[in-house]
């Protein structure tokens, strides 16, 4: 991929790590929106009092 | 920041596209900026008929242009384009074409990304767009008359217009989300070497702000409204009480992303203020870190406070109490920026230009949505006033000066430097007074018609709330019309006028204003040192 004229390597590569960090987070947010985690709660709480 | 070294320096050799590709390949950020502020102009127009049409229904009782469906899909769809197509792209617009100037960047950190946000938006819009006029077509089913909350079990039963809506919050969200990323990469990597996080502009630290708490709460959206998706379509039973699912936890879902949405729009607009006051009052900024430390702090309570708007669907008195106490802790926060915004003018050299007239409204009268807001944090006070017309008038205070009058100021006091001519300030001023006095015209009286009883989203009234409603309606004329004069003055602007100097206003600070007027199609090709 071309790198823009304004940017090193080194700054590119930090743009994108720091860019795919965000979408991520992103991504867990999206993910932990669906609510599969209450049945994991519930079943966590189930072997818990068992 | 000493990665920021060019690695060639013939970037600011390099002439503007010309034609069509200029602004369909754009990868610079002045050009997306503009492209994103003409996108919100026409999405501003496009909503503000829709508004202009619902208050000439109201301007008297009875049915007298739209069917009840019809109107409501209205309200859906003039909520949806201010927000989502108007206000967030006009922050953006703000924030593509001077974060880059601010902190001294060439341009963008990922400028192929900035493209595919904006050019997103368009195709979205479209989607939108096709929502409202879907249900006008043979075989095109129900109009959406949810609101633009689409709460279930009544978003489940709405024909495929819903499905349209459901894509272009999507897009919506991929475009905020992707634009979100570039601007805090740009923010946190790019800055000129001695720019400090501290040192940084406060436009750039209310967009670094507003750009986390999308990306946090844009994809919760995205969540609730996919799993909407899958009940209409696929057999699941999310929010459907029939298959053992639960409609409140859309609310909780949808709202989780509403509520930090209000300082999502507020915040850039925020961050204008922060410029223009001490412009124009010819003083510092009064308490820098106290106004970062205020902004972090309305973010993270805003975030934990989202199930104020639904105190009426039952939950718990400890969880109605928590969300309570947490709303009201917020105005300390607020009413700490707005306090030091009143001690930025205090004894200062004021003059009122129209981006100060904009901003001394917007302290006077987002004080007053504020106080609003508090009276419906308190759960008994709100038992009365859920679903009225109280709280329409709140939330467009809170909007109408909190965000968009920010976004006029903004777009006042960088018009100069963007075109390279002065505004007429003359009629510049006559914006701002019919703007205002409209707006306070429309939506003032809704208080009264809200304390009185008058639901909101019915299309129909009682007799006994006619002259309020036609007042507010007559208003609503004025306030819409208005904005042609923007439009005028936009256009006027960019065709000719005064030259504007390279620091247009006498008062102005900050790494833009040592930038040309109109700044060359590449900036900052060497990085400024900052003290």
């Amino acid at each position: 991929m071309r790198i823009p004229d304004y940017q090193t390597l080194e700054l590119r590569r930090k743009n994108l790590r720091l860019a795919w960090g965000l979408a991520g987070l992103a991504l867990f947010f999206l993910v932990t929106s669906f609510p599969f985690w209450t049945g994991i709660f519930r079943i966590v709480g189930t072997q818990a009092v068992q | 920041m000493s990665t920021t070294t060019l690695t060639h320096d013939e970037a600011h050799h390099h002439e503007a596209p010309k034609g069509w590709r200029r602004w369909l390949f754009s990868t610079n950020h002045k050009d997306i900026g503009t492209l994103y502020l003409l996108f919100a102009l026409v999405m501003l127009f496009l909503g503000g008929a829709s508004a202009m049409l619902i208050r000439l229904e109201l301007f008297q009782p009875g049915i007298q242009l739209l069917d009840p469906d019809l109107y409501n899909n209205l309200v859906t769809n003039h909520a949806l384009i201010m927000i989502f197509g108007g206000v967030m792209p006009a922050a953006a617009g703000l924030a593509n074409w001077m974060i880059p100037m601010m902190i001294g960047a060439p341009d963008m950190a990922l400028p192929r990304l900035n493209n595919l946000s904006f050019w997103i938006l368009p195709a979205a819009a479209t989607m939108l767009i096709l929502s409202f006029v879907i249900p006008f077509f043979p075989g095109g089913g129900t109009q959406i008359n949810t609101g633009w909350t689409i709460y279930p079990p009544l978003s489940l039963q709405v024909g495929m217009s819903m499905d349209f809506l459901i894509f272009a919050i999507h897009l919506l969200g991929i475009s905020s989300v992707l634009a979100s990323i570039n601007i805090i990469v740009t923010l946190l990597n790019m800055r000129a070497p001695g720019m400090t996080l501290m040192k940084m502009p406060m436009f750039c630290w209310t967009w670094l702000v507003t750009a986390f708490l999308l990306i946090l709460v844009i994809p919760v959206l995205a969540g609730g409204v996919t799993m909407l998706l899958f009940d209409r379509h696929f057999g699941t039973s999310f929010f459907d009480a029939a298959g053992g699912g639960d409609p409140v936890l859309f609310q909780h879902l949808f709202w989780f992303f509403g509520h930090p949405e209000v300082y999502i729009l507020l915040l850039p607009s925020i961050g204008v203020l922060a410029h223009v006051i001490p412009a124009f009052a010819r003083k510092p900024l009064f308490g820098y870190k106290s106004m970062v430390g205020a902004m972090l702090a309305v973010a993270t309570i805003g975030m934990v406070v989202w199930a104020h708007h639904q105190y009426t669907v039952g939950m718990s008195l400890g969880a109605v109490t928590y969300f309570m106490i947490g709303t009201i802790l917020i105005s300390i926060p607020v009413g700490l920026m707005v306090f030091n915004f009143i001690a930025t003018i205090w004894r200062g050299a004021m003059t009122f230009e129209t981006p100060m007239l904009f901003a001394v409204g917007i302290v006077l009268m987002f004080t007053f949505g504020g106080l609003s807001g508090v009276m419906l944090a308190v759960v008994p006070a709100d038992m009365q006033y859920h679903d009225s017309m109280f709280v329409v008038a709140h939330f467009h205070y809170v909007l109408m000066p909190g965000a968009v009058f920010g976004l006029f100021a903004g777009v006042f006091y960088w018009l100069p430097k963007w075109t390279g001519h002065m505004y007429d300030e003359k009629l510049g001023k006559l914006f701002f007074w019919t703007n205002v006095i409209g707006f306070n015209i429309t939506f003032f009286p809704q208080h009264f018609l809200g304390l009185a009883g008058m639901p909101r989203r019915i299309v129909d009234y009682n007799m006994m709330f006619t002259e309020f409603n036609v007042v507010s309606s007559i208003g609503a004329m004025i306030f819409g019309l208005s904005h042609l004069l923007l439009l005028y003055i936009v256009i006027k602007t960019i065709r000719g006028g005064k030259k504007a100097e390279s620091r247009a206003w006498e008062g102005a600070k900050g790494l833009e204003w040592e930038l040309d007027s109109p700044p060359a199609f590449h900036t900052w090709t060497v990085a400024p040192q900052i003290k």
